[in-house]
């Protein structure tokens, strides 16, 4: 056996358990339910915006906490705790990836991935006016 | 049809489409000549084709600068107050303008190909003019039925399928509706000058990875013929340094001009354009190796390589204009209808590639034979079944060409050679590639596992399998934690590849005696361990960083390697200063690019929780609330926030920075440190931090008297000082995608100061007729302060309200009343007032209380007797509000360091490509 073939043999062994150990722990994304109901520490929960219910920010009291309701893949809604300040387009969102842990009455999420209508939304923009005082 | 439009400029629109119709016929006519043999022919179609795309940009320039409103590529990237400076920009704001300008560098570059006389520049043209072939079916915006070919740029906007039938289409002055006077307008995100020269860097890129493609395809038509590899070594490294700059340009937009924080965010876009860059730079390596070997070494792989990057810049293309990213990316995406063309574009090129890799024509047509039944399950509309299949037959016709059709070299190359180490270098970097593309495409793997849900749901029932469960909901998401997703495996990797370059660049070819070397790896090992120890000292890592840190030494090993390498062996002859230099840079970018984003520090900290607002559940995140006019420490500064001011689209928030004094002490003054209480022994000024000085100045005050509780303050390390400088951040107004906040960054040589807002106000408040800005609730125990705007506003105690007050306070006897006494207190000024609790029958009565001189308006709407309590509503008058921003600043540490090792990988680069160039200038 060459020395060249050895070096290929251990790169793609290596690469292929990389690869499938990816594989195997992507994270999917589960419900509301699912999420109270397990133990981990992060879940990831696929959903959309109540547009119904209000979107609470207030910078004044914390300018790190944006409160929305949301309704997961299987139609079960909850008081989502988004600890980021609130991003721009929330309210005109087609679709949201929340990551955090559930407590049973509300959802805290560290993390917030969003799918926006428009073209070249490059990115999770922040900011905006129209959202609602705390309260108001 | 025939109604006469009034002004519209239809003979532009018909001149456009006729150009981009000769373009697709005279690039078909290239290849058919071309392969044919019919060279002067050829050359002419070629020629008609670009001349053909470069009026059609000309056209579309045209368009742009006439404002012509009635074309909806225009309306959609235009308005009438976007400067025309950013015209470029607005020229590839859409999918039609990045497809032309990809053409045009295909163009460019052909048109010097074109000009070679070698026996493989007919397959390389024919290829070239084949890709052209398909980019130009891109453009054609022909329907069947309800198949759409392309996207034609010369749409008007009574044509397009949304207003079809719609009754202003049919009004021949329907250009004088008030609608087409002004467009939709450039995203104002792309107007940034980063946007106007990032794209076309970043194309020229990508379009010079499609000229090694057609030589290697030459190449493999004619095996006996090895000359084509000299040219694509040198296009390869022209591709490197142009695509490394393009990409890296893309990262200085989005640190400049978007404000995730960063230059790199390993989204899919950056992704799907760094891997061809990977593999093209393995590529050109290889070829390096083999230019001028009698017997080639790793041949598969420098055949593979050159392929697989050009098809992976289709890939890119694909994965980013087809919308099948979908929910996955920050970046949004929309499929715009090209989804089934795109796809047909990668699989006939991968395709090409993988049959000529094949070599003999028995065996070729076996492969098409293999192949074929797969377009029939295509056809039947089995999209992804047919996909599995084909990708299936690749990969085993790939291996079938690896094991017989491309020789393996017979003898092995010496252990100390570097033709042995930049074939491991470039295996290392293609894992890298593989490890990317891997990520990045599991949206896709989703797609392709969608039609076996149902047997991989049996298979996972049977066996229990979670990871097959996943499998069988074809729901993965990539991973979001970016140290496990990326950086896992790609540091160690990156640490490898930088040990070989600093090493290899030392190896002779064919065989080297180490003793000669010894010394040289010597010293750069030596300096390498003095970075080892200067990282170390100078900056903060944690155990589990210990990958990066490794990194940043091998970086200062291959830097440091290559300077001397540079200095020593290449010297005066500028020739051999290529790959050195470009080596050089490449590991200042790394270094850079790790050392700033791991040690990035932020330094704004909602600094709101204090005393005032104790009894607030607050946390300090890394935004800074910011009051107008207050001037409050952000770490080595003190910072203000002056006023905004608006400039065309942005919205400036003034930011004031001064100087941090250190702050004076006298004995006696009490501060509240974490909650505890500590008076100070001596006259001192502050460090910076408060365990620094509490041993030799203060004493700890477990039980404070009334006198010390009311005194304490916050510990602070200092007092604003001299003014430095301003900053801006600011928001653009942004209608159509939303307001953007966009970041202001002050340079030093040692590192950036980054600013960017995350909450400010473009507009005035909302208030009622009278000027009260919208009420806030909040609940209040006796004892607890809060802070409204400047105000602070205490509840002293809470009492009934006494029957002498009643007539007065307009109370009946009956009534339940309650007082609340507070204290408001502001710049010295303090009142107190007493807002009313009344409950009548059982109803409780809302009692608006105004405090006249602050500009304040309180209703308590519950009290709760068990924890002395209220709940009530507090609104502010607009004549005392005060403008608050939330802001975010960090520090970059030494990211100069990345963008000078941007500049000189490219002039390394370049001078590779000049160096051989100037070579075959001599020789013929």
């Amino acid at each position: 056996m060459k020395r060249s073939h050895l070096i290929l043999l251990l790169l793609t062994a290596g690469m292929v358990g990389t690869l499938i150990a990816t594989l195997t722990s992507t994270a999917r994304s589960v419900s509301f339910p699912e999420a109270a109901a397990g133990d981990a520490s992060t879940y990831k929960v696929s959903g959309t915006l109540v547009r119904e219910e209000p979107v609470v920010y207030d910078p004044q009291v914390d300018a790190g906490l944006t409160r929305f309701t949301m309704r997961d893949r299987e139609g079960n809604v909850a008081q989502v705790h988004l600890y980021e300040a609130k991003p721009t387009g929330l309210e005109n969102s087609e679709s949201i990836d929340l990551y955090g842990h559930f407590d049973g009455q509300t959802f805290h999420a560290d993390r917030m991935l969003m799918k926006c209508p428009s073209k070249y939304n490059e990115q999770n923009h922040v900011l905006g006016e129209d959202t609602q005082t705390a309260g108001a | 049809m025939d109604i006469a439009y009034v002004g519209e400029w239809t003979v532009v629109a018909e001149m456009g489409r006729g150009l981009i119709a000769l373009a697709l016929a005279s690039s078909l006519l290239a290849v058919v000549a071309y392969l044919a043999g019919w060279e002067r022919f050829a050359r002419r179609a070629f020629t008609v084709h670009a001349v053909s795309i470069f009026g059609a940009i000309a056209l579309v320039f045209a368009l742009f600068i006439g404002h012509r409103y009635e074309f909806q590529y225009i309306w959609k990237h235009l308005n009438n107050v976007m400067p025309m400076r950013f015209i470029f920009s607005a020229f590839w704001g859409g999918q039609e303008g990045g497809f032309l300008m990809w053409m045009f560098w295909h163009n460019v570059l052909g048109l010097v190909l074109m000009r070679g006389k070698h026996a493989f520049t007919a397959t390389a043209m024919a290829v070239l003019a084949a890709i052209e072939f398909f980019l130009t079916t891109m453009l054609l915006g022909v329907y069947f039925g309800d198949f759409q070919l392309g996207l034609d740029p010369f749409l008007f906007m009574r044509n397009a399928p949304e207003n079809i039938g719609l009754p202003w289409t049919m009004r021949p002055d329907y250009l004088s509706l008030p609608f087409f006077a002004d467009g939709q307008g450039l995203n104002p995100l792309l107007q940034n000058y980063w946007m106007t020269i990032h794209p076309p860097t970043l194309f020229l890129g990508f379009a010079s990875t499609a000229i090694p493609f057609a030589l290697a395809i030459a190449g493999l038509r004619n095996r006996q013929d090895r000359s084509w590899m000299k040219p694509a070594l040198r296009w390869s490294f022209f591709g490197v340094g142009i695509l490394g700059l393009g990409i890296l340009m893309g990262g200085a937009w989005a640190y400049e001009a978007l404000s995730f924080g960063g230059f790199w965010a390993w989204d899919p876009v950056e992704n799907s354009s760094l891997v061809p860059w990977i593999t093209l730079t393995a590529g050109a390596h290889l070829l390096l190796v083999n230019q001028n070997r009698k017997r080639p070494t790793a041949l598969f792989s420098t055949f593979y390589f050159p392929l697989i990057s050009f098809l992976l810049v289709v890939y890119s293309t694909f994965l980013t204009k087809s919308g099948i990213l979908g929910d996955t990316s920050v970046h949004s995406f929309v499929d715009s209808g090209i989804l089934p063309q795109l796809l047909t574009y990668l699989l006939a090129f991968t395709v090409l590639a993988h049959v000529m890799l094949l070599q003999s024509p028995k065996r070729r047509w076996r492969a098409v034979a293999l192949l074929a039944p797969w377009a029939i399950v295509l056809l039947k509309g089995w999209v992804v079944e047919a996909l599995v299949g084909v990708l299936v037959t690749l990969a085993g016709m790939a291996i079938a060409a690896y094991r017989k059709d491309i020789e393996s070299s017979t003898e092995e190359d010496a252990l100390w050679s570097r033709d042995f180490w930049m074939f491991v270098g470039s295996l290392l970097l293609l894992v890298s590639a593989v490890h990317i593309t891997w990520q990045t495409s599991i949206p896709v793997f989703n797609a392709l596992l969608e039609p076996f849900s149902t047997p991989l749901q049996w298979l996972a029932d049977a066996t229990g399998s979670g990871v097959i469960e996943t499998w069988a909901q074809h729901d993965m998401a990539p991973g979001t934690d970016l140290d496990r997703t990326y950086h896992l495996v790609q540091v160690p990797l990156a640490v490898l590849i930088l040990a070989l370059i600093g090493m290899t660049q030392w190896l002779k070819y064919k065989q080297t005696k180490l003793e000669t070397i010894r010394k040289e790896l010597y010293v750069a090992y030596g300096v390498a361990l003095l970075g080892l120890v200067g990282v170390l000292v100078f900056y903060d890592f944690e155990a589990w960083e210990a990958p990066r840190v490794a990194l940043l030494a091998a970086a200062v090993f291959a830097a440091s390697s290559n300077f001397r390498y540079l200095r020593k062996v290449a010297g005066s002859n500028w020739k051999q200063w290529g790959s050195p230099l470009a080596h050089v840079g490449f590991a200042l970018v790394l270094f850079g690019a790790v050392l700033s984003t791991s040690q990035k520090e932020i330094i704004s900290q909602n600094r709101i929780g204090d005393l005032a607002t104790l009894n607030e559940e607050l946390n300090n995140r890394e935004d800074l609330l910011l009051m107008q006019g207050d001037t409050l420490p952000m770490g080595p500064y003190f910072i203000s926030y002056v006023a905004p001011r608006t400039e065309g689209i942005h919205v400036k928030f003034r930011m004031d920075y001064f100087e941090s004094d250190p702050k004076q002490y006298l004995p006696g003054d009490v501060v509240l440190v974490d909650g505890m209480v500590f008076q100070a022994i001596d006259e001192h000024f502050a460090s910076s931090r408060f365990d620094e000085d509490m041993e030799a100045h203060w004493q700890f005050v477990p039980f404070p008297n009334p006198r010390q509780a009311r005194q304490a303050m916050r510990w602070e390390a200092g007092v604003p000082g001299d003014f430095l400088f301003s900053l801006d951040p600011q928001i653009q107004l942004n209608e159509r995608m939303g307001n953007a906040p966009e970041p202001d960054t002050r340079h030093w040589w040692d590192r950036d100061l980054y600013t960017h807002i995350k909450w400010g106000r473009v507009s005035p408040p909302e208030t009622d007729e009278e000027g009260w800005l919208g009420g806030r609730e909040s609940q209040l125990a006796v004892g607890d302060s809060v802070l409204l705007g400047s105000v602070l506003v205490r509840l002293d105690s809470l009492r009934a309200v006494r029957d002498e007050e009643r007539p007065e306070l307009g109370l009946l006897e009956r009534d339940l009343a309650l007082a609340a006494c507070i204290t408001l207190k502001d710049k010295g000024k303090e009142a107190p007032h007493e807002p009313l609790y009344i409950v009548r029958d059982s109803l409780i009565i809302p009692d608006l209380y105004v405090a006249e001189d602050w500009g304040l308006r309180f209703r308590i709407d519950r009290f709760d007797p068990m924890t002395e309590a209220i709940e009530w509503t507090v609104w502010e008058h607009e004549s005392v509000r005060r403008d608050f921003v939330v802001m975010q600043a960090a520090i970059f540490p030494l990211i100069n360091v990345l963008w000078i090792g941007v500049i000189l990988m490219t002039i390394g680069s370049l001078m590779a490509v000049w160096s051989r160039w100037a070579q075959r200038k001599g020789r013929a």
